[in-house]
């Protein structure tokens, strides 16, 4: 199976998501606006969704297809899900991760699912604190960790840290807090901005 | 740093009353009432007079929330000297264990509250909280259940057991749990709410038509909750596309998704001011449109 890269932005809303929502279980989206190339995956954004009742249908189905049509009227495509369980201790896939895992990858060959180890989110691991799986014989399973790229980590840490020691995690918008108020941006546009603006003295894509 | 008061150019009174808000209202805003409160009781203790004991209780919850155990510690001792044998300072004492995993001693504390007091409601949901934070779902509900047949009018606890079974994806219990809040909360809209997404979520024909009159019952008592609205639309356009319906039953849901889709077209033009749901507002649009055509 190909590899999988994570961009700066992705993992950045990815983490502030997680921050945001200590105390709940988190999931979401992850999105590419490239085509596949070879087999490899370029996860260029993420999309936070839920914070309460993951397993509850009405809502996920909802959000899916929202977040579908916006794909499409912006050239992105949906390529994974991620999820952050409440229990710190556990970062094994729940029934409902693996079921919208496998409906994302009904559409996308190489899709992904993504948890976040939250033993592992403490400021001073300098290792990402994520585990990825991928589809092998209809099951997930772990996916080779040196398939797994994230350009310039050293850098997405030090954003996402000061992000975090700001606050910032309270602009970001999941399609929970849509729906509490709909006049917010679950796509996060704001947060986009700033994310670009501490990344921009870097070289290179994000 | 700057103080809370400066900050926000607030009384001691004003830090005071905003602390018995965020009680009355039962709010977990833990980083807010540890920056508050930790200033209130360093700089102006001396003023808050008897005051003082139930904020240092509730600032020292937030401070575990926000693992600041020197503070949690720091008020948990000031407790501790001033009412040395309260159950409820030890279910305190308890809750510090917990927080730092020490999940036995916290148990031992509880159990000996229970002993001296085997009434007390407090001490029993802590261990059950133990058995949630260890991931023992199985035993918590198991325990919540006991524990909901002596006190059966505990809401808090009805609302935690559905949030249990929807974990576990055992949704008839979870619906279960939501009929005994609705029967005593009738006014709620958000059990109605939770109640129709279960039984979406459930699926099938009857659970659908169920799901939509629990998305209207939650519309007739708030009708600002997207949630029922959408509920609404996507259980009303689910019943419309079943082979299974009368001509009349497939009539009256798609009226039903056709009220619906006006009312969400109006919430997103109402809040079309802000540029920032632009986004959102064009995927609303296009993703009732596509469904619309599915569906006739």
């Amino acid at each position: 199976m190909g590899e999988v890269e994570l961009s700066c932005r992705a993992y950045v809303k990815m983490y502030l998501h997680c921050c945001l929502f200590p105390r709940c279980s988190v999931n979401g989206l992850l999105l590419s606006s490239s085509g596949s190339t070879g087999g490899a995956v370029c996860v260029t954004d993420s999309v936070p969704l839920l914070h309460s009742h993951l397993p509850l249908a009405p809502i996920t189905q909802l959000a899916l297809t929202q977040v579908d049509v916006w794909c499409s009227q912006t050239q992105q495509r949906i390529v994974g899900y991620y999820q952050a369980n409440a229990c710190v201790s556990d970062s094994s896939p729940t029934p409902c991760a693996l079921k919208i895992a496998d409906k994302i990858s009904e559409q996308c060959e190489n899709a992904v699912l993504l948890m976040f180890d939250g033993s592992k989110m403490a400021p001073d691991y300098r290792v990402p604190p994520i585990v990825m799986y991928e589809r092998r014989d209809s099951k997930w399973t772990l996916k080779d960790k040196h398939t797994i790229m994230l350009r310039q980590w050293e850098e997405t840490r030090a954003i996402a840290t000061q992000m975090l020691e700001s606050g910032d995690q309270a602009l970001l918008v999941d399609f929970d807090s849509h729906l509490d108020d709909i006049t917010k941006d679950w796509t996060n546009q704001k947060l986009n901005s700033k994310i670009a603006e501490l990344a921009s003295p870097a070289n290179g894509s994000m | 740093m700057a103080s809370v008061a400066d900050m926000y150019d607030v009384t001691w009174e004003d830090m005071r009353d905003k602390l018995r808000k965020w009680r009355e209202d039962n709010c977990r805003n833990s980083e807010q009432i540890v920056d508050v409160g930790e200033e209130l009781i360093s700089e102006h203790a001396s003023k808050l007079g008897d005051d003082i004991w139930i904020i240092y209780e509730q600032v020292m919850i937030a401070a575990l929330d926000c693992s600041r155990d020197d503070l949690a510690l720091t008020c948990l001792q000031e407790l501790e000297k001033q009412f040395s044998d309260s159950h409820r300072v030890k279910r305190l004492s308890g809750m510090r264990l917990e927080a730092l995993e020490r999940y036995d001693e916290a148990g031992k504390d509880y159990d000996a509250i229970l002993q001296d007091d085997p009434t007390n409601t407090a001490a029993r949901k802590r261990k059950i909280s133990i058995l949630k934070a260890q991931g023992k779902s199985t035993e918590a509900i198991r325990e919540l259940n006991e524990y909901l047949e002596q006190f059966v009018g505990d809401q808090e606890a009805w609302h935690e057991l559905s949030e249990l079974y929807i974990n576990e994806h055992d949704y008839g219990k979870a619906a279960f749990c939501l009929e005994e809040l609705m029967m005593t909360n009738p006014h709620n809209h958000l059990y109605c709410e939770q109640y129709g997404e279960v039984k979406y979520t459930q699926g099938g024909l009857e659970n659908l038509e169920l799901a939509r009159k629990y998305f209207a019952q939650a519309l007739r008592l708030n009708n600002r909750n997207m949630r029922a609205l959408f509920g609404l639309y996507m259980s009303a356009s689910h019943i419309a596309a079943s082979p299974k319906v009368s001509a009349k039953v497939k009539k009256d849901n798609m009226k039903y998704a056709a009220w619906a889709t006006s009312q969400i077209n109006r919430a997103y033009k109402a809040g079309h001011g802000a540029k920032e749901n632009k986004c959102s507002v064009k995927a609303v649009e296009e993703m009732l449109e596509s469904m619309q055509i599915t569906m006739s």
